[in-house]
């Protein structure tokens, strides 16, 4: 399988400040990636240094082989680009603003006029077409954002933060539209503080903090390295002291006994064998709590990602 | 084929807007032209002794065209690119695959446009106000299109170095302004004291306007050739500076 996007050992300082640290990350065409971190770890230095607004310090980056710094133009083919920030012509209409994005990108004026009516219908913004963007809410902004970004028919899709502010509904059809574009071989990077996007959407994650990637794997695989999963079972009748002692991070409080491990289904299986091994005992309740890539975030970086949303609404409102 | 395409939207992109704001951009030169051809044709022209052979309103036209040219050529190209780094819109152009020299020769085109129409219409509102026979044309749109590729440069330039609208508005007031208006648009240099005609000589704005009055009624203080050298040589030297720069990145790739 191809690489889409190729980073070597990439660095970016700014006077003092390290913004990247010697990144190093292969994302094979066709994959849905998704880039978490928390505010300020790098995330959006790193984007930039893949479409060419940031200049490393060094080392490289390739999109379908081209080097960005190299051969700017040739990687630039590949990619379209939804920055977390809107950054449109405040002069032009929406289905304007389109058309140009598609001239940009080589389209020839009657395809480019035909494919900005099809994204304005599918992103619902065909009634604000004469509109200027910033007449538009803040979560029509971004899907102009998103919709402008899929003008150049990209074969890598970069979406900086795509669906803050975007309401539900419109979250789940932006979803549905990218797992859809996904499956058509579209390769997805993204980034997001919704840990239930990330989950949904992403085949493997990559966790940056302080410039450099901590952690790469699938939701799955991260989830069983970071997480104990816990089963805590309500029990009718009696229960001896130490009784479960001797199964590994068991522990009773009142009538509920509670077993935390990676593999909880192995785990519940020989709670509940011990407690129905007295005659006259019963389960009364089950609750399983799963790990999540919240949990694997916060073990990482030491803050949630809702801590690191908020951390970076009150720089960007400061 | 997709390069054409991208650098022919790009054209297109600044002509646009240039356009849409006709009444803005195209007008009030026109008008500005109008009131000075009122004032100085009807008014205090017949005051005026005739200069190189002109009357005083045919003198003054080619300097008043030059005058717009510059203005707005300026205009065009300093409004969109500022405009573009302050809505961050530069940043989505830096990340499409253009190249720095199409990107800067869009810039540079859309004033060039805005120079010429300007410019043109100028002179032909002279045409049937004072009678105004154009000597060459095709060194007129020369001049005035080397004049619109200087200053549309020189708007890159300050768009690129400037952090607030006051920065343009300096460049405007402080440097073309007061070069315009001693630059001999009103008047010939053979008119002013020795010290002052050689002074002239290091306006850049002088050459541009003899050049054009030269073009335009045949008459220059200095040899044409000099002035058109002169001309040629600075718009080529900005553009090539625009063009380093965007290749550069300065203030455009972090």
């Amino acid at each position: 399988m191809p690489t889409a996007i190729q980073i070597t050992d990439l660095h970016k300082r700014y006077g003092a400040t390290a913004a990247l640290q010697g990144i190093a990350l292969e994302v094979p065409a066709g994959q849905f990636f998704g880039l978490l971190g928390p505010n300020g770890a790098g995330k959006t230095t790193l984007i930039s240094a893949i479409v060419g607004l940031v200049r490393p310090s060094a080392g490289e980056v390739r999109v379908f082989g081209h080097s960005v710094t190299e051969e700017p133009r040739a990687a630039k083919r590949f990619i379209g680009f939804s920055p977390q920030e809107i950054n449109t012509d405040r002069f032009f209409n929406l289905r304007r603003t389109l058309e140009f994005q598609g001239g940009f990108h080589g389209l020839p004026r009657r395809e480019a006029k035909r494919l900005a009516g099809e994204l304005l219908e599918q992103f619902g913004l065909a009634e604000k077409a004469k509109l200027q963007f910033y007449k538009l809410s803040g979560g029509m902004q971004k899907r102009l954002m998103v919709a402008r970004a899929l003008m150049s028919r990209p074969k890598l899709l970069i979406l900086d933060e795509p669906t803050a502010g975007v309401d539900v509904e419109q979250r789940h059809e932006l979803w549905k539209y990218l797992r859809d574009l996904n499956k058509n071989g579209t390769t997805i990077l993204l980034t997001t503080h919704y840990i239930d996007e990330a989950e949904a959407l992403c085949e493997r994650i990559g966790i940056i903090d302080h410039g450099r990637i901590i952690e790469l794997g699938t939701p799955k695989d991260l989830i069983e390295k970071y997480c104990d999963s816990e089963v805590e079972i309500a029990v009718e009748g009696e229960m001896a002291p130490g009784e479960f002692a001797d199964l590994p991070g068991t522990s009773v409080a009142g009538n509920r006994v509670r077993s935390q491990a990676k593999r909880i289904g192995v785990a519940a299986e020989a709670l509940l064998a011990r407690i129905l091994s007295k005659p006259g005992r019963r389960v009364a309740d089950i609750n399983v709590k799963k790990g999540d890539l919240e949990e694997v975030f916060l073990r990482l970086t030491g803050k949630t990602l809702r801590e690191s949303e908020e951390a970076q609404n009150g720089g960007a409102a400061a | 084929m997709k390069s054409r395409i991208a650098f022919a939207t790009l054209i297109l992109r600044e002509c646009y807007r240039f356009a849409r704001l006709s009444g803005q951009t195209i007008a009030p030169p026109i008008v500005s032209t109008l009131l000075f051809i009122l004032i100085f044709g009807y008014s205090l022209g017949s005051r005026i002794k005739q200069i190189g052979g002109f009357d005083y309103v045919l003198f003054i036209l080619p300097g008043l065209a030059a005058m717009g040219v510059i203005n707005n050529a300026y205009a065009n190209s300093s409004t969109s690119l500022f405009m573009a780094r302050m809505d961050r819109s530069i940043e989505n152009m830096v990340a499409c695959p253009l190249s720095p020299l199409q990107l800067v020769s869009a810039f540079v085109i859309g004033g060039l446009m805005r120079g010429l129409v300007v410019g043109l219409l100028t002179l032909a509102v002279g045409i049937p106000t004072v009678g105004l026979e154009v000597h060459h044309w095709p060194h007129t749109v020369l001049v005035i299109g080397l004049s619109s590729v200087l200053f549309s440069s020189l708007g890159i330039l300050s768009a690129l170095w400037a952090e607030g609208w006051d920065q343009i508005a300096t460049f405007t007031t402080f440097f073309i302004t007061p070069f315009i208006y001693l630059g001999g648009v009103f008047y010939s240099i053979h008119m002013l004291p020795a010290f002052w005609q050689k002074a002239s000589l290091f306006n850049p704005i002088f050459y541009l306007v003899d050049a054009t009055r030269w073009a335009v009624l045949g008459h220059s203080d200095i040899p044409y050739w000099y002035s058109l050298a002169f001309l040629a040589g600075t718009a080529l030297s900005s553009y090539g500076l625009c063009v380093y720069l965007f290749k550069k990145g300065y203030k455009l790739v972090r």
